[in-house]
């Protein structure tokens, strides 16, 4: 087999990608015809009440009863409203703690699953997927219950070693890396998942070659592993972006957005104005605004990993 | 193989277009027969029980109107009612906690009972006016009380006998000596082992733990549900007196919230509690010889705010329906009704002409009625109830965490103001 | 893994010393890491099986003292059990089933064929993943009761039986298949529909089955969606219905939501274990040369 110092397979780019076969109407059709099943269910039930709620951003509705247009009011309102901006900070600051985190763990622990001398390996993957597979609400529960300052188990442990945790959840700085910690608890292990059925795709003679030519574990690590999964890279990187945006179960059950509102995320404050103050106009235009921003970060976060992994080849 | 969306879009079409006629077939269809009432209510376990044989009875003691029940938590009625209502699919009768009331009534999710409520035949007027002003909105009443009990002390017997203490405190002053009593640290570590008062600062039970505390102290939260007097001397005596009782004399720890205060008591860690009549089987299954006392009298007034549940007439149900709702309500209140559901739920009679004695199966209900007369509702007529009672537990909860107290008041007081526009 | 990553070497020695040590520290490492991580899963199991009187006590066990079987029982007792798992089944199963096939009809259309609106539609269907939840309950509420769809099976799995997810996941991995075998098959005449099912679908199975596994665990789990388009108890799911055991004042124990936890989870993690095998073997056996 001759020797290459490329990987023989090159993944097409992460978001991008043209096949060999020409645009023609003739595709378009196939395509089509391929799409229609979901694109059918995507139209009525994603597309259409997408548009829904955007028009009713720009009324007063609560969903039932009268309502009334009134324009850009609750788009104006999304800025200047303090509690919600508040919420906006919070929320980035979970997603900077949460997103890369969940990541790097995600990754370290997949290659650590899938290294050929790693006994047990399939018990350990299940072991690792459990958190996932419990629901997050019930997770939250069995967090609050650990930490709980009275009777947790955490508390009670550390106090053993000295370590005061005092009241981690109702404690303005603890509060949030707490249920972010959480979020991260639950969500590596799926990403795990990704990730082991990506590495696994890697064909073995690709690092076969590297070592022969004498490349260390961080170069095949860098050279091969990375740009072999950037396809799973950017496609995780995007979705814990998302889930890190929209976190909303564990904050609720375990701080309902305490204390003094350091937890509030964006999401928890659209669910109390759409569903407890029934202003489900200005919760549609928040979702709308929540939207477009998580967009962005995500064609930035595309953007400038797409430019690393050209630098990597 | 090419599926043509488009047809797949008509399918779609008609398949709705087919639903909607079946509905409105049945409808027109449907022969005169009583009319069908959906009522959602979150009772379960034995008041469920109760409440179930009630609507039975009604049912079969008359043919024009049947009623069914669906019960759901009240936390998930909360949740499912607005896409339920927005699609017309909700029930016809709903229960729910008294401070939700507002915001519903004053979208227009609910009928203005106030024709009801002038017409009924003493039902009515032997209410609680507390619990009735529970359900106003503007001066129109929009649903009926189904509860309406104010917060209480429950005491652990067996540690007030340890301590010494024979009667329930009657007084702060009592209170705050009973408390500290109670408060036990054996091992000297600055964290006591046993508390004599579990207070939390924030997310109390039914809100109204220092609500009522601001009442004892002659102080109160907002006006005519239009004006916040949450800045007030008054209120700040009671932040200062009881907040200095849990930082320096350490009667209750901090952060604390309802249900972690519940669990305090019912783990027998804290020797008083501020709750509602379900402690009283919690604190039975704990195995907790309890006592049910009043809330202490404050300097100026002996007030607790009221834990209450409401129903109302959806706005989704037509003349026929609501009046057969209102018809229950009648049966609801009648007197032998309404003495039944009290013993059964374990509140208070909802009517002020029902004496102690006609409950007197039941203690707990004995003691809660006894205390009925101080209860104040919390919040009525509030729409914007959320953002008040969020701003207010703020204000608690910074001021037991140690920050300055007049400018939370004021910073509050701004709050709960804007909240009120 | 271990034949590829080995194969036609002869361990030394020396090789094989390294190798030890290396297994055992990555054993240390990962032991730590699963009790670190089972510790939430460990206070869930142990405290179901905990009395009312030793949840809250003082100082806190993790291992019961008194085991009980009474938070269990309540569960069995009070709720429609076997119609519940029933309805969790079907609904968590036929959404799976439908989001499996739909989305990785369209994922191959938007991996391997060119055409015009590819990129938009693409951007389009992954920009639908960042609207939260709240805001189109209500809009889809709607549209599923005009349907007459209401407390049906049909309404709580027909909005979900294709998903951005699940589309945006295969597309990915669709991606990453190499070309050669179905560019192949297209020289040699073979239609889209043979390439899909023939060459893409059977070396798609280990991301075929995390997104089942992902579709089923996520919908098996979810408490809204069921609690919303069902009214009648008899057909909520597993989820939803543990809701229903709420004590006085309205507060569900912990040792009975701990129970209800670990039943609502026991079929998953079974079906994890059974899945988990085949997973293995089918990767063993795509053969990537």
């Amino acid at each position: 087999m001759p020797r290459t110092t490329r990987p023989r397979y090159r993944p097409a780019a992460p978001l991008g990608g043209r096949t060999p076969v020409g645009s023609t109407r003739r595709t378009s059709m196939i395509a089509l015809a391929f799409l229609s099943p979901a694109l059918v269910i995507l139209t009525v039930f994603v597309a259409w009440p997408m548009l829904s709620a955007l028009r009713l951003s720009f009324t007063d509705a609560s969903g039932f009863g009268r309502e009334e247009y009134v324009g850009l009011e609750n788009y104006v309102r999304v800025f200047t409203d303090p509690d919600v901006l508040q919420a906006m900070g919070n929320t980035a600051y979970y997603a900077i703690l949460f997103t890369p985190a969940a990541i790097v763990i995600a990754l370290v622990l997949a290659l650590l699953v899938n290294h050929p001398l790693l006994p047990w390996r399939g018990a350990f993957r299940t072991a690792l997927f459990v958190p996932f597979v419990v629901s997050l609400a019930v997770a939250a529960f069995a967090w609050s219950y650990l930490l709980d300052p009275q009777i947790g188990l955490l508390n009670h442990w550390l106090r053993g070693a000295g370590i005061q945790l005092g009241n981690v959840l109702q404690d303005p700085v603890l509060a949030m890396p707490a249920v972010a910690l959480v979020a991260v608890w639950k969500s590596f292990g799926f990403y795990l998942v990704i990730f082991i059925a990506g590495l696994q795709e890697i064909p073995g003679s690709l690092y076969e070659a590297a070592r022969v030519d004498g490349a260390s574990a961080w170069q095949r690590f860098r050279h091969i592993t990375l740009p072999m999964l950037s396809n799973t890279l950017a496609f995780v990187m995007i979705v814990a972006l998302i889930a890190a945006l929209q976190a909303f179960d564990q904050i609720y059950v375990m701080t309902g957005g305490g204390p003094y509102g350091t937890t509030q995320t964006v999401v928890m404050e659209i669910y109390t104005s759409g569903f407890k103050k029934l202003e489900l106009g200005f919760a549609s235009a928040l979702s709308y605004v929540l939207l477009l921003i998580t967009l962005v970060l995500s064609l930035i976060q595309f953007r400038f990993f797409g430019r690393r992994e050209k630098d990597a080849q | 193989m090419n599926r043509n969306p488009a047809k797949a879009a008509a399918t779609a079409a008609v398949l709705a277009l087919a639903g909607a006629a079946m509905s409105g077939c049945s409808a027109a269809a449907e022969p005169e027969g009583p009319v069908q009432l959906t009522f959602w209510h979150g009772y379960t376990e034995a008041d469920g029980d109760v409440l179930q044989k009630i609507v039975d009875d009604f049912n079969a003691s008359q043919d024009e109107v049947q009623i069914k029940t669906e019960v759901k938590t009240w936390a998930v009625i909360d949740d499912t009612l607005l896409p339920a209502l927005s699609a017309d699919e909700g029930p016809d009768i709903v229960a729910m906690p008294g401070e939700r009331m507002p915001v519903y009534a004053d979208r227009g999710a609910f009928a203005d009972l106030g024709d009801w409520y002038g017409s009924d035949d003493g039902g009515t007027s032997a209410l609680n006016e507390q619990a009735v002003d529970m359900v106003t909105v503007d001066g129109a009443p929009y649903g009926v009380p189904t509860g309406f009990v104010p917060l209480s002390v429950f005491y652990n017997k067996t540690l007030f006998a340890a301590a010494g203490i024979t009667d329930a405190p009657t007084t702060w002053d009592e209170w705050l000596d009973a408390a500290k009593k109670l408060t036990v640290d054996a091992d000297g570590d600055g964290t006591p082992e046993q508390y004599g008062l579990a207070l939390p600062d924030h997310d109390t039970v039914a809100n109204g733990l220092w609500p009522s505390l601001f009442y004892g102290a002659g102080g109160d939260l907002v006006e005519d549900a239009k004006t916040a007097v949450v800045d007030s001397e008054e209120n700040r005596e009671a932040l200062d007196y009881w907040v200095s009782a849990i930082r320096d004399d350490k009667i209750s720890p901090t952060g604390l919230d309802g249900i972690g205060a519940d669990e305090l008591f019912s783990s027998g860690k804290a020797a008083m509690h501020v709750g509602g009549p379900w402690m009283a089987s919690i604190a039975k299954d704990n195995g907790i010889d309890y006592g049910i006392a009043a809330l202490p009298a404050g300097p100026a007034d002996q007030a607790a705010s009221a834990i209450g549940v409401a129903m109302g007439v959806t706005a989704q149900a037509d003349d026929a329906k609501v009046e057969g709702a209102e018809a229950f309500f009648s049966y609801f209140l009648g007197k032998d009704v309404a003495t039944e559901w009290s013993l059964g739920s374990g509140w208070p009679p909802l009517r002020t002409d029902i004496a102690a004695d006609a409950v007197s199966d039941n203690p707990t209900v004995v003691a809660l009625t006894d205390i009925a007369p101080t209860s104040r509702a919390l919040l009525p007529g509030v729409v914007n109830s959320v953002d008040v009672l969020d701003a207010i537990d703020d204000l608690t909860q910074r001021a037991v965490a140690g920050e300055d107290i007049d400018g939370l008041l004021s910073t509050a007081q701004d709050a709960v103001q804007s909240a009120l526009k | 893994m271990t034949a590829v990553a080995n194969r036609g070497r002869m361990p030394s020695p020396h090789r094989r010393g390294r190798a030890r040590a290396s297994s055992i520290l990555l054993l240390i490492v990962a032991l730590v890491a699963t009790a670190v991580v089972l510790l939430p899963i460990a206070v869930i199991v142990f405290t179901a099986f905990k009395p009312v009187g030793e949840v809250n006590a003082y100082p806190p066990t993790l291992l019961p003292e008194n085991w009980t079987l009474d938070n269990l029982i309540a569960i069995f007792r009070e709720l429609p059990f076997a119609r519940l798992i029933l309805n969790s089944f079907v609904f968590a199963g036929g959404v799976t089933a439908f989001a499996l096939v739909f989305d990785s009809l369209a994922a191959y259309a938007l991996a391997r064929l060119d055409f015009r609106g590819s990129r938009v539609l693409l951007i389009a269907i992954i920009a639908s993943l960042m609207i939260p939840f709240q805001a189109t309950l209500v809009p889809i509420y709607q549209l599923v009761s005009d349907l007459g769809w209401v407390n049906s099976y049909a309404g709580l799995i027909a909005p979900r039986a294709a998903d951005a997810f699940g589309i945006f996941f295969l597309r990915q991995f669709f991606l990453s298949l190499p070309r050669d075998l179905d560019n192949a098959a297209r020289l040699d005449g073979a239609s889209e529909w043979r390439i899909f099912t023939s060459v893409v679908i059977p070396n798609a199975k280990p991301a075929l089955l995390t997104l089942a596994i992902f579709t089923f665990v996520n919908n098996w789990n979810d408490l809204l969606w069921p609690l919303v388009f069902t009214t009648d108890a008899e057909m909520g799911t597993i989820t939803s219905g543990l809701t229903l055991l709420t004590g006085p004042g309205g507060i569900i124990p912990q040792g009975v939501m701990m129970a209800g936890s670990l039943i609502a989870v026991l079929p998953l993690v079974i079906m994890f274990l059974l899945v988990q095998r085949r997973f293995i073997e089918s990767v063993a056996s795509t053969g990537l040369k």
